[in-house]
């Protein structure tokens, strides 16, 4: 048995959490302030939403900001500064409009600056994550009918743009910001102070369109590591932490000082096969991988049961997922003979692995030991955790990655067609699938797009050389009392939403 | 004195020098840089390449090398790619909360180790001896991290005595909760105990029973005065060097403690940017902790030297 922090950390827990609910009780003595725990990235934090691709940055940004839309717990859109939107006949030109809201120095949102942040995404310059959402854009032609009335305007169709309008890093702000040190947003609470790497205060702000925050206060306590994360929670320091393990989730399970809220589907755990480079080339060798693989034990043993099976398909209980697939099954025997027919029985090749996640490893073993028994010969090798998915871009025939949710449509159109550039891990090319993707973009009707966008994940299911194994559990605590918050997917509306959570 | 001084700084800006070159040199074959780093997992290739000649990434690193060393001599420690700030600002955030643990846990240790290893130095022997040493052994054979988890989950979840983190708080404004303070420090006592209160009490038995102790007893003189005038100041010259040692670490190595107990110090600091591959950082973490490192040194072998000036001290 591996004796690590984690392991350490539970037995002596175990031994000693019995049920005194009560330690030192400090949140609940906080009063109005609700007291939220992140990992940190340090110096490397910003209240610029734009260019958030961190957790907590994002978090910050739900607090301080608004978007047009959200995304409900399936990744469909749900209306937030957005009223309503509709598109034209061919899906080039999108009508919006807003609704009454206030940023928090009193000026109205309005439909320049929605046009002001979407362009300062757009631009390179800003180096935002969400770039691509809006890379379609014809600013020149789009244009602000009114104060509340936005004209957006595309220059290819697509009738699932309202999903960019509610990714990650797609917040408005007031036209001409272009300084975060004191930001003003529109969001549930106001900047009170914040450093990187440091606590960051927030206040209630009461002109918010949805209503009062329940909070007076919101802090953000950086507390890196997750055992730290765990302790705080549990003798009442923090009413919420971020990103709890399976081994913690089982040990807050039988507590009660906390509550585990566990999202399921949460992230996408895979191996990225790079079909653009031997061995994975020959389909053969692919198919043969994705016969080999044990998914039920990566699920029972890498993720201790805290999870649910893959069926090398993104997007698992979200809209436009095909549930209506077979799920795919060991079958030893016929990997053995498709890796007989490609001659490559025996073959050795190295598995990309890193602490980025704490399943990789565990799954990198396993997959070594259950691809051993078809004749395959694989060596996890672990790299650096800080650079590990740049690395995997362009390293390498076969790494392990993952994906947290995201609308189905825009995974399948940034991380598999043929221009997606790096970001398309396995390297998969297929004008079939691409024409298939962008068919079913500019389809209006939902049926004939669900049915467009299911023919293309079959595709890619059998030639991408994506194997999706399992989808890790989502997991956030709080401390018992604490109410108004919910178990929700990363990325999802409701996922760090604190303005309805009340400290108890 | 004043010589062996100064052959020591010769030394020592070459130990400097040696440093930077190795850090600078390992720091840049580490894979990836800060483009990568900052813009995360899905920047495209153009995104990485602009923030690349933003930050001069892709000016050769003997260049970057040579600009970096030649700010030195105006104390100016470069800037730091990540936040554009000063070095010397990013190293002085961490300083405080490295400080006030070093200090409070000097203040514990220092005391407590002369107590123990004079104590069982002059009993050898005795149950005292053995009791005590077997004690602070202990201590010292539990892996940091594992004391630090078992005494947040005695002291804070089952017993709710003390919070378990320090949650936010940092710098000078954690003397004003010192609850706070009290288990990340006793850690980083049980730690710095054994070594030093051995090294005490090594020195003290060996001064204790040497010809000249017993020499100065068969002269009559009483056991108080051979004790303080001649076996103190030859027995604890030994442990002077090992509280330098004891020192150095407090001031740059306790990033477990920081880790567990949610405390932003240097340790940290140091972590994060090789992390963030924030070059200018590394090396200005690395010239401090090197510095500190050397001086500590010098002062050790200066005060043994004071305090047995008989004794050679090797460079």
């Amino acid at each position: 048995m591996r004796l690590d922090r984690r392991s350490l950390f539970r037995g002596a827990l175990a031994a000693l959490a019995v049920s005194s609910a009560s330690a030192c009780g400090g949140a609940s003595g906080s009063g109005g302030r609700l007291r939220v725990a992140f990992p940190t990235a340090g110096a490397k934090e910003t209240l610029d939403p734009h260019t958030s691709s961190l957790f907590v940055d994002q978090a910050r940004a739900k607090a301080l900001f608004d978007t047009l839309v959200g995304y409900a717990d399936d990744m469909s859109v749900v209306p937030r500064l957005a009223e309503s939107w509709e598109p034209d006949a061919t899906g080039t030109r999108w009508l919006v409009r807003l609704r009454q809201a206030r940023f928090h120095d009193n000026r109205p949102v309005t439909a320049d600056d929605v046009l002001y942040s979407y362009r300062r995404i757009a631009d390179p310059a800003t180096a935002s994550p969400a770039r691509r959402q809006f890379a379609a854009v014809d600013f020149a032609a789009s244009r602000a009918r009114s104060a509340t009335e936005l004209e957006l305007v595309l220059r290819a169709p697509d009738f699932e743009f309202p999903s960019a309008w509610g990714a990650p890093a797609t917040e408005i702000i007031p036209a001409g910001t272009g300084d975060f040190a004191a930001p003003v947003g529109s969001g549930p609470f106001r900047f009170s102070s914040f450093q990187p790497g440091r606590p960051a205060v927030f206040a209630r702000f009461d002109g918010h369109w949805s209503g009062a925050a329940t909070p007076a206060e919101l802090e953000f306590v950086p507390i890196n590591d997750e055992s730290a994360r765990v302790a705080a929670l549990m003798s009442g320091q923090v009413h919420y932490i971020h990103d709890v393990s399976a081994n913690s989730a089982s040990l807050l399970r039988g507590d009660n000082r906390a509550r585990l809220l566990a999202a399921p589907h949460g992230t996408m755990q895979a191996v990225a096969l790079k079909v653009d480079r031997p061995p994975f080339d020959d389909p053969r060798v692919v198919r043969a991988v994705l016969s080999g693989v044990d998914r039920q034990a990566l699920l029972d043993i890498a993720l201790s049961g805290h999870g649910r099976l893959g069926n090398d398909l993104f997007g698992k209980g979200l809209k436009y997922y095909p549930e209506d697939f077979p799920q795919r099954q060991r079958d030893p025997g016929l990997a053995r003979s498709l890796l007989r027919e490609a001659g490559a029985d025996g073959m050795e090749f190295e598995l990309l692995t890193s602490a980025a996640d704490p399943y990789f490893e565990p799954a990198a073993t396993l997959i070594s030991q259950q691809l051993g028994d078809i004749g395959l010969r694989v060596s996890p090798r672990v790299g650096p955790s800080e650079t590990y998915f740049s690395d995997i871009k362009n390293n390498g025939v076969a790494a392990h990655t993952r994906t947290a949710t995201l609308p189905v449509p825009t995974f399948l159109a940034q991380r598999m067609r043929g221009d997606a550039g790096s970001n398309n891990y396995t390297g998969y090319r297929s004008a079939e699938f691409d024409a298939l993707a962008t068919r079913a973009a500019s389809t209006a009707d939902e049926a004939e797009r669900t049915r467009l966008l299911a023919d293309a994940q079959r595709l890619a299911r059998d030639s991408s050389g994506l194997l999706v194994w399992g989808f890790s559990d989502w997991n956030v605590a709080v401390a018992d009392g604490v109410t108004g918050v919910r178990p929700a997917p990363p990325n999802s509306l409701d996922w760090a939403r604190f303005d309805r959570v009340s400290p108890g | 004195m004043a010589r062996f001084a100064l052959r020591r700084l010769v030394v020592a800006a070459c130990q400097l020098a040696a440093v930077a070159v190795t850090v600078f040199a390992l720091t840049s074959v580490l894979p990836g840089d800060t483009a990568v780093v900052v813009l995360g997992e899905h920047a495209t290739d153009e995104q990485v390449a602009a923030l690349r000649e933003r930050l001069r990434l892709d000016v050769p690193p003997w260049q970057r090398f040579a600009e970096w060393l030649a700010g030195l001599p105006r104390g100016d420690l470069g800037t730091s790619l990540l936040t554009g700030t000063a070095v010397s600002d990013e190293i002085s955030r961490g300083f405080a909360t490295t400080a006030l643990l070093a200090l409070l846990a000097l203040a514990v240790v220092i005391p407590l180790a002369l107590a123990i290893g004079v104590g069982t130095g002059l009993r050898r022997g005795s149950a005292l001896d053995r009791g005590l040493n077997g004690v602070v052994v202990m201590l010292d054979s539990i892996p940091e991290f594992a004391l630090a988890l078992v005494l947040v989950a005695l002291f804070s979840l089952h017993l709710g005595w003390l919070p378990a983190t320090a949650a936010g708080a940092s710098g000078w404004s954690l003397a004003a909760e010192p609850a706070v303070l009290v288990l990340p420090v006793g850690v980083l006592v049980c730690k710095q105990l054994c070594a030093l209160a051995r090294q005490v009490r090594v020195g003290v038995a060996e001064a204790d029973s040497a010809e000249y102790a017993m020499h100065v007893r068969l002269h009559g003189l009483p056991e108080r005065a051979v004790v303080l005038r001649h076996v103190l100041p030859n027995g604890l010259a030994p442990a002077v060097q090992q509280l330098a040692r004891a020192v150095d670490g407090l001031l740059g190595g306790v990033v477990v403690v920081e880790a567990v107990f949610a405390l932003p110090g240097m340790g940290s600091g140091f972590v994060g940017a090789v992390m963030a591959r924030d070059l200018p950082a590394v090396q200005g973490y690395a010239l401090v902790f090197a510095i500190t490192t050397i001086v500590l040194n010098l002062l050790a072998d200066l005060a043994s030297r004071r305090l047995v000036p008989q004794r050679e001290v090797v460079a």
